[in-house]
């Protein structure tokens, strides 16, 4: 058991969170999505797991190498 | 000892060679988690194909006449075989007093060197296997003077760039000359966690900043790699350092007087995917993985990306069509809708110059929006990074073949395209081009008009909706501004032709290529 950081990729805006603490996550998931350039980018788990913490709120702004979210590995 | 016939003596130096720094050294080299340069190299290598070079050279003890021992040379090298094919390589021994330079009549490489040479005269690859702290002021001391820079000159290892595939791995700390030669090479690669690369390390930076940091912090792989890109890859363990090594070579000619060897493929060359058709989603705001895109469409197993961390918003990546290697770019609209950042430019730049020299086809994926915008992405330069991008697709000669997946908007799309060559674009029914996306462009272009609308926003939603009409890449194709529509399961088979027409072409062009004129 690990507990690994999920990082936003971009800089941008929370849109939509699309789990929720306590999930079951597989790596490939969407955790949630973020708007940038007028794009949804979606942040996606690259752990399997369970979903431990979300860090972010919807439309709160995040930066690149952002932890948004925390994964417990199996 | 006192060895009885020259043939024992010459065995008995061959011994010295071999334990290097001494049981104790090499202990320490081990205990660190690292290989030492003879394990490096048969590590690297195909078995039993090592022909070391300058093996006796050495400090050599004596008493009265009698030779007592010979402390070898920090600096292992020679040629091999890589797949069946020769390389130099050559590596510093940091179980020898750190791998420093030894008062040899002439350097057996690091920087420059007899194993740079014979990479020049037999116009085979040189890989360095660099693990050396650079210059010291002692070395002052030793001579009397102090040298000037340049002293061992590194003219040999720029020569080499336009001449055989060079390829560098940091295997231990590499500040000075040897972080400079690692740089000058096509493509490089450390180790996480014990491997870093900086101009200068630790001590001199609190010294001369008095900043406290790590080495781990200064130029471990977390930097060089992901956020310098100053060093391409980064390997888990020093075993698939190697592996990664003969990757990358596999998809290189000896020399740029050679084409790229061509392996058997057994993936159908009219293999074609339905998971292409739905991969970009209908709604335009949304990303998709590209990475998935280029592997429906290569021969199976065949991607090996460069600079997979750094430049993230676009993909640069070694492949085959065929059997034949190709370099595929491709946008990544995951990170800022594939816009190119400053980063972005620089990857593409420096791989379009890598396939260029060594007579691989380009093959883009096109999924841009423009460069990228911003405070941040002007202040960093993304004019002339962007543009020297531009530059760069301008001047090479190898075949390009641009394949508009869904976005191609301004100046980062003309660097897609190869407008002095052929010109061949073709597209996917998801594409969409023009000077400047809809959105925002109609808010420039009808300022006026949208502003004296009665509602602004409605009159902008419909202009945008009115010029988007014209947007449809059908359109264009039947202008000829475009060369050919894709039905997206068609795009492995059509590559697969372009790469197999390009090699007629590639033949007439082998040799350097000197590019002239001063790059943004």
């Amino acid at each position: 058991m690990a507990r690994e950081e999920i990082q936003s990729e971009v800089t941008g805006t929370v849109w939509k969170i699309e789990m929720k603490v306590g999930d079951s996550i597989s790596d490939g998931d969407t955790i949630m999505i973020l708007e940038s350039m007028k794009m949804e980018i979606p942040v996606i788990s690259t752990e399997d797991g369970k979903l431990v913490e979300i860090l972010v709120k919807e439309e709160q702004p995040v930066s690149e190498g952002q932890a948004v979210a925390v994964v417990e590995t199996d | 000892m006192s060895p009885k016939t020259p043939t024992d003596e010459l065995e008995q130096r061959r011994l010295w060679a071999e334990a290097q720094g001494g049981p104790d050294n090499v202990k320490r080299q081990h205990d660190q988690g690292r290989l030492t340069v003879r394990e490096r190299i048969a590590g690297l290598v195909d078995a039993g194909s090592f022909q070391e070079i300058g093996k006796l050279t050495g400090s050599e003890s004596y008493e009265g006449l009698a030779l007592k021992h010979v402390t070898p040379a920090p600096y292992v090298m020679g040629l091999a075989q890589i797949d069946g094919r020769p390389v130099a390589v050559g590596g510093e021994d940091f179980t020898v007093r750190g791998g420093t330079t030894a008062a040899l009549d002439k350097r057996k490489g690091g920087q420059g060197g007899f194993v740079e040479d014979m990479a020049h005269h037999y116009r085979i690859p040189l890989v360095n296997l660099i693990d050396g702290a650079g210059g010291s002021v002692t070395s002052a001391k030793r001579r009397g003077h102090a040298v000037f820079p340049g002293v061992d000159s590194f003219d040999r290892s720029i020569d080499l760039l336009a001449e055989v595939p060079v390829v560098s791995a940091v295997l231990g700390s590499a500040a000075g000359g040897p972080a400079g030669r690692a740089i000058l090479s096509h493509w490089s690669v450390m180790v996480k966690g014990s491997s870093e690369v900086f101009a200068a390390g630790p001590a001199v930076v609190e010294r001369s900043l008095g900043q406290k940091v790590s080495k781990d912090e200064l130029g471990g792989a977390a930097v060089a790699v992901d956020k310098a890109g100053s060093i391409d890859n980064v390997a888990e363990s020093e075993a698939e350092c190697f592996a990664l090594i003969r990757r990358f070579l596999g998809y290189m000619p000896q020399n740029v007087w050679e084409l790229p060897p061509v392996v058997p493929c057994d993936d159908p060359v009219d293999r074609c995917e339905d998971a292409l058709l739905s991969i970009v989603p209908e709604q335009r705001r949304r990303a998709y993985d590209m990475r998935k895109l280029i592997a429906l469409v290569v021969d199976k197993g065949s991607v090996f990306e460069i600079q997979p961390t750094f430049g993230k918003a676009l993909i640069t990546c070694l492949a085959r069509l065929d059997g034949h290697p190709v370099g595929v770019i491709a946008n990544n609209p995951m990170v800022y809708g594939g816009a190119m950042d400053g980063p972005a430019a620089r990857k593409q730049v420096r791989f379009v110059e890598l396939c260029d020299m060594f007579h691989i086809p380009l093959v883009f994926l096109v999924d841009v929006p423009g460069f990228m915008v911003g405070l941040q992405a002007e202040q960093t330069g993304v004019l002339r990074d962007g543009m020297r991008a531009v530059y760069v697709a301008s001047q090479a000669t190898v075949p390009v073949v641009t394949v508009v997946i869904r976005k191609c908007y301004g100046m980062a799309g003309m660097a897609t395209c190869h407008k002095r060559g052929l010109e061949f674009r073709v597209a996917w029914p998801s594409a969409e081009w023009g000077s400047l996306p809809v959105e925002g462009g109609v808010a420039v272009a009808f300022r006026r008009e949208i502003a004296g609308a009665p509602d602004p926003k409605k009159r902008e939603q419909e202009l945008e909706e009115e010029l988007r009409a014209y947007g449809s890449p059908m359109r264009t194709a039947a202008a000829f501004g475009v060369e050919d529509m894709l039905d997206p399961r068609e795009t492995r088979p059509y590559l697969c032709r372009f790469v197999a027409l390009a090699q007629s072409r590639l033949k007439t062009e082998l040799g350097p290529k000197l590019k002239s004129g001063v790059r943004p």
